[in-house]
């Protein structure tokens, strides 16, 4: 994309010099049509793409070893350092890094001529006068032009690359394993686009409340009408304009979105999903809300190799995050990591002492109490001291009085919802009364005035939200925006994250223009600036090859007085 | 007319004799840009990969050769070159690597915790010397803008290396990617070889 854009740029440069944008139409046949999948290298094809997507994503060959190269003129490079995909992306479509410009890897851009200009022009390219028409700067590449690019940097037109790529020390037969797979790199567009139409879908799994699923589907409806009305006149521009890129109407297609609903046990969904996709396969999922695990979503766009951008859950797929699915946070887990780091070697706690985390015996307790105790683990401090409450016990005063004459002047982690901080007040004249109490937002919710008065000087909140003084200017965005649509504000946490899913929906597509690959399109989002303006309930959300947690941070807040207590930072964003 | 001839035939003789040096001079250009300037370096506190807090004045105030660049741990070209260039500095002084003191920061503080930084510095092999550091988006942003290397988003940045020899002032400012040689030839300067 980024790479594409580059082209771009210098094309329109050229286009004012020349006054006129032309191109080369070069009749190639697909790459992937024109080969068979016989293998290589006394490989079989499926074994032969196994080995070469592991040397260009892992950089090992099929040895098992580390490729080796040479970058810069002199700097021994390992493949475990950096691969292929580093800088060429998972796609192969290259990238754009400060003034760094890798360009695309992938069969189709390979194996055909390259001219830095579009594919294709209306009118025709061969209608206009020779000297406007474009030259061929690179011929197509073949096996043996490709090789010798990749271990000596010289391209079928005789140049030689920047020394930014790396000269491959590779012998024949892993040479030939590699560019086997780089001529089935994004070879041919995914499924879930046609002339016309690109499809995506959305998820509503289990036992959804009305009220939660109309929210977010009126806002995404909202925002596919709308960009279907901004494009409906594109085709036709197309056709009368002068000079107008195939690739650019592409660009412009209609975007259609369906409901996939899945009902039943989540054991079945998977089975759901795959009779959706039969009869309509889709590009990406968009947004999606499930009453419970997104799990069992995560694992079928995984397997199956398809975007899902952002699903509206608390219950993402936390370990093995994979590549597909795009989470906005970790949810809970993302509290109980930033509790741990925040505690790590403070002075104002007791050095040595157990921390104590209460948490019910449900999925929200074991999710943040496992949190903070993998972050102890991995900082190399004691694990902290568990009670788990079952679901007959409700603890009151006698249970928080008891617990602090077992362990007194710690800290306590009380991972617990609302109606379970009954009694609390009970510690504050306790002796035995704790260093600091932790608490979850996202286990409290909007309660937050149920934390004693008398014990909030030493009360922590794990917050992984913006802070609320600073929200209502986004808000107001959002709310301004649902007016104008006829949309009703039933649920505006719901509501501002789809407001997102839509608006970084639009970029990314403008970026992909019309090389339809998922992993491209997942590559785009990769390479993504920073998002602080449209998000309303995180300050932040970043991206980066392989990131898959967009908001990483989560502050660690004081309180303040009364039902609804000012909330004042004790923390950066991010606890290192 | 004669005088015209004699004119043109001045101006194209002075056009080919300026030529050849131009041509040579170009040949043999740099291949990055090198300049040495003054920097006033902010009091802040970073996070190193041992999640260990690190006056950033007090590591760079060394009697050791000190280089400084920008990176974060999941950029695709620009960082992995300039990470394999200090990894492959240190095999050049092994094994008296720690003769010189490695520092790379972090552009993106929201991903690069201790954990992530120690998994890359492995991925390049580092050795005692080397420190990934991290911070407040707050401070890294000071940090940065100290030695005019500022950059709104990560994804804008260029590739830039800062060198200072033991008790000096200025820092030799390097822009481009480097090569091991001519990065051991700019270390050999610090140290007046």
């Amino acid at each position: 994309m980024f790479a594409k854009l580059w082209e771009m740029t210098g094309r329109a440069v050229a286009a004012a010099v020349a006054a006129i944008c032309l191109i080369l139409l070069v009749a190639v046949p697909a790459p992937a049509e024109s080969l068979k999948p016989e293998g290589v290298a006394g490989l079989s094809h499926a074994e032969a793409l196994r080995l070469g997507e592991r040397m260009y994503r892992q950089g090992l060959l099929p040895s098992g070893e580390p490729m080796l190269a040479i970058a810069q003129r002199d700097i021994e490079v390992e493949g475990t350092m950096f691969s292929c995909e580093s800088c060429h992306l998972r796609s192969g479509l290259g990238a754009i890094e400060g003034k760094i410009v890798t360009l695309p890897t992938n069969a189709t851009e390979l194996f055909k001529p390259f001219t830095s200009a579009a594919e294709e022009t209306i009118p025709p390219w061969e209608k206009m006068p020779r000297s406007m028409q474009w030259h061929i700067r690179r011929p197509a590449y073949t096996d043996e032009t490709l090789a010798l690019a990749l271990s000596a940097g010289i391209d079928p037109a005789g140049r030689e690359f920047n020394w930014t790529m790396p000269r491959y020390q590779l012998e024949d037969r892993d040479m030939q394993v590699l560019v086997y797979y780089l001529r089935h790199l994004s070879a041919a567009p995914s499924p879930g686009v046609t002339e016309t139409t690109i499809h995506f879908a959305t998820v509503i799994a289990g036992d959804v409340p009305q009220r939660d699923r109309d929210a977010m589907l009126s806002v995404l409806q909202a925002h596919v009408q709308a960009r279907s009305t901004q494009t409906r006149l594109e085709r036709e521009r197309a056709r009368v304009g002068p000079f107008f890129e195939r690739k650019m109407v592409f660009a412009y297609r209609q975007v259609e979105l369906s409901v996939w609903e899945l009902k039943g046990p989540p054991a079945t969904w998977r089975r759901q999903l795959e009779e959706y996709y039969r009869q309509t396969p889709v590009f990406a999922l968009l947004g999606g809300i499930a009453n419970g695990e997104w799990a069992p979503i995560h694992a079928f766009c995984e397997e199956s190799r398809i975007p899902c951008i952002f699903p509206l859950t608390d219950y993402p797929q936390l370990a093995d995050a994979g590549w597909y699915t795009l989470y906005f946070s970790r949810g809970l887990a993302q509290e109980g990591d930033a509790a741990a780091r925040f505690l790590f070697g403070r002075n104002d706690v007791p050095v040595n002492a157990p921390v104590v985390q209460v948490y019910r015996d449900d999925r929200d307790g074991h999710l943040i109490a496992t949190a903070f105790r993998d972050a102890r683990h991995r900082m190399g401090q004691n694990p902290p001291v568990d009670v788990v409450l079952s679901a007959d016990t409700a603890p009151g005063a006698d249970f928080w009085r008891e617990l602090a004459d077992k362990h007194q002047g710690v800290v306590f982690l009380l991972w617990l919802s609302p109606r379970d901080l009954a009694g609390l007040e009970a510690l504050a004249t306790h002796p035995g009364r704790p260093a600091k109490l932790f608490v979850a937002a996202g286990l409290l919710g909007e309660s937050l005035g149920v934390v004693p008065e008398k014990l909030r000087d030493l009360t922590c909140l794990t917050y992984p939200y913006r802070l609320p003084g600073e929200r209502p200017r986004y808000l107001e965005v959002v709310k301004n925006w649902l007016k104008v649509k006829g949309i009703p504000a039933t649920n505006l946490e719901i509501q501002t994250n789809a407001y997102f899913i839509g608006r970084f929906l639009t970029n990314a597509l403008m970026m992909m223009e019309s090389d339809y690959y998922r992993d491209f399109f997942l590559d785009g989002i990769d390479m993504m600036n920073d998002e602080v303006y449209s998000i309303a309930y995180y300050p932040r959300l970043s991206f980066g090859p392989g990131q898959r947690f967009a908001s990483k941070g989560c502050y660690i807040v004081s309180l303040g007085k009364g039902e609804n207590p000012s909330l004042e930072p004790l923390s950066d964003w991010v606890v290192h | 007319m004669k005088a015209l001839r004699q004119i043109i035939g001045r101006a194209l003789f002075l056009l080919v004799a300026l030529s050849v040096p131009a041509h040579v001079a170009l040949a043999q250009e740099p291949r990055y840009q090198r300049s040495e300037e003054s920097y006033v370096i902010p009091d802040v506190t970073l996070t190193n990969q041992h999640r260990q807090k690190v006056r950033l004045v007090e590591l760079l105030q060394t009697d050791k050769p000190v280089l400084v660049d920008f990176i974060y741990g999941t950029c695709t070209t620009i960082c992995p070159i300039l990470s394999a260039g200090y990894s492959s500095m240190q095999r050049k002084l092994a094994p008296a690597e720690e003769k010189v003191r490695l520092v790379s920061i972090s552009i993106d503080p929201e991903y690069d915790t201790p954990e992530v930084m120690t998994e890359y510095l492995e991925k390049y092999q580092a050795k005692p010397g080397w420190l990934f550091l991290t911070g407040s988006r707050e401070d890294i942003n000071k940090v940065m803008r100290a030695f005019d290397a500022y950059v709104p988003n990560k994804m804008a940045h260029y590739p830039i290396t800062f060198l200072r020899g033991p008790g000096q002032e200025r820092w030799v400012r390097i822009y481009g990617l480097i090569g091991t040689s001519d990065l051991m030839k700019e270390y050999q300067g610090l140290l007046g070889r």
